[in-house]
């Protein structure tokens, strides 16, 4: 991880010399105890706040939409898939980013850790990458536990941990090696539930729901310029947080995002009450794969998935 | 209840809708058709002026064409508490605008399975091809559809139970 971060530092502070890109978007230490924020400067001598490590958590392409120029910016395998998706959609124009890859081993989620050790984050001292497995110190001890118990289940069944797509690769290449009962553990629960006991699950979890917009803000999918629930001619979803209209936000989001979503967890995590999300996302990636064999963000030739049809696909739903 | 027809503004469309949902009655199946208006109006309108006898339970949505149906107007038809959401528009490669049923086909084929995954029940959301010339099987489609939402009974999908209001007029 050290070597990784100063070699970031050194490949970001010579695009910035070099006046390769006006700026770098990058990760460095948040103000909390394992955390990290995002960081966007035009100033070499900020690079050296640059880090990286197992919180890196933000998909900083969302970020691209918005900045004029030439940027640079530090991807873990699913946010280059997501600018990949961008470029597809003629969102990003490729020669205007240089993408800088890490090889990714996955990123711990600290509730994970909080309840395999007892303890809260504050109280923990150090938490890192041994091998393949994560060693966790506190009270003066150390405790190794396994990936499974650790990382967020997106990074368990991460199919691309190297990106997609790079200008500069941080280290070696990683194999993927999806772990794909673990990454859809919560999946699981509701495949097994019925129908009613599903809606009333969601109907349950989105009544908590404020509509933040904090899911739709940090999706680098979602990036219309109006989003349909604030349009108010005709008025689809009414503003107000009613589970009724939170879900249909919801259920319309993941439809839109159908074929650009790569699993990188980012909605869920972002939402401050909680509601799995990622359940619904990765539905989704599940399903425009089964239906139409298509994965987001794999190829930057590839035809976006909802402007486009095979003669011959999935209707034996119409009479 | 004989439902009448609707051109296809936004506003038009949900204002429409909510004509629909205030006619009352005993409860009876209460469909919303989307068709579109060169293949599945059209032969709607067939099986009018050759007196095919189907049941009365549709309300007809006309759109210029079945791609113009966002997966909006299906969940928004759910939310107003329409029983069944029926979207019907020319056979593959019969398109007026080339392509419009194949983008819809597939916009379709998502909406209703993620719906299916939330809990929705499959019955709920149909679709079909139907051309201009098959007045006929309008009626059909129409008949088996009630039939089918008939038999899941009254969609409570949105109804808020806190308040104890059937479900859920949108404004
Ligand atoms: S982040 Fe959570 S609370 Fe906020 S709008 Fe999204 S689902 Fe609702
Ligand atoms: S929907 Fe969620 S998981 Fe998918 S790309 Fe957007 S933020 Fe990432």
């Amino acid at each position: 991880m050290k070597e990784m971060e100063q070699r970031l530092q050194k490949e970001a502070r010579a695009l910035l010399e070099q006046g390769k890109v006006d700026y770098i978007i990058g990760f460095e230490p948040g103000s909390l105890k394992f955390t990290t924020t995002p960081l966007i400067t035009k100033d070499k001598e900020d690079v050296e706040r640059l880090v990286i490590n197992p919180f890196i958590v933000n998909n900083l392409s969302v970020f691209l939409t918005e900045l004029q120029g030439r940027v640079g910016i530090v991807v873990k395998g699913c946010d280059s898939r997501s600018i990949v998706s961008l470029i597809q959609d003629n969102k990003v124009v490729r020669e205007d980013v240089v993408i800088i890859g890490i090889p990714c081993t996955g990123l711990i989620d600290l509730s994970k850790v909080e309840l395999v050790t007892g303890k809260d984050r504050d109280e923990l001292d150090d938490i890192a990458w041994q091998g393949d497995k994560i060693t966790v110190r506190f009270d003066g001890e150390e405790k190794v536990f396994p990936t499974e118990e650790v990382l967020f289940d997106n990074c368990l069944g991460c199919e691309c941990p190297t990106p997609q797509e790079y200008d500069i690769l941080l280290g070696e290449p990683r194999p993927a090696a999806p772990n794909l009962t673990a990454s859809r553990k919560n999946l699981e629960k509701l495949d097994g539930m019925s129908s009613e006991e599903r809606w009333d699950f969601w109907k349950n979890e989105f009544s908590r729901c404020i509509r933040c917009y904090a899911c739709r803000n940090v999706c680098p999918a979602c990036f219309c310029k109006r989003c349909f629930v604030e349009e108010s001619e005709p008025q689809w979803v009414l503003p107000v947080p009613r589970w009724q209209d939170n879900l249909i936000f919801q259920v319309i989001r993941n439809i839109h995002v159908a074929g650009r979503c790569t699993d990188c967890g980012e909605c869920e995590r972002a939402c401050p009450v909680n509601i799995p999300l990622r359940s619904l996302s990765k539905r989704m990636y599940e399903l425009v794969d089964e239906l139409f064999q298509f994965k987001a963000g794999m190829d930057k030739d590839a035809v976006p998935l909802m402007t486009h049809y095979e003669l011959e696909e999935a209707e034996d739903f119409i009479r | 209840m004989l439902l009448p027809v609707v051109e296809y503004l936004p506003q038009t469309v949900l204002s429409r809708l909510e004509i629909y949902m205030t006619l009352e009655s005993e409860w009876e199946p209460r469909i919303v058709g989307f068709l579109c208006k060169w293949c599945s109006y059209a032969g709607a309108d067939l099986a009018g002026t050759s007196r095919k006898k189907y049941l009365p339970n549709i309300g007809i949505v006309k759109v210029p064409c079945s791609g113009r149906v966002d997966p909006l107007f299906i969940v928004k038809g759910l939310r107003m508490g329409f029983d069944g959401v029926l979207v019907s528009g020319c056979h593959p490669g019969d398109c007026h605008y080339q392509t419009g049923n194949y983008r819809a086909r597939r916009r379709l084929a998502i909406t209703k399975e993620f719906l299916e995954y939330l809990g929705v029940e499959p019955q709920r959301i149909q679709a079909s091809w139907v051309s201009a010339s098959e007045g006929a099987k309008f009626a059909e489609v129409v008949n088996e559809v009630t039939r089918e939402v008939r038999e899941i009974g009254a969609n409570r999908l949105f109804a808020d139970e806190r308040n104890g209001t059937k479900a859920a007029k949108g404004s």
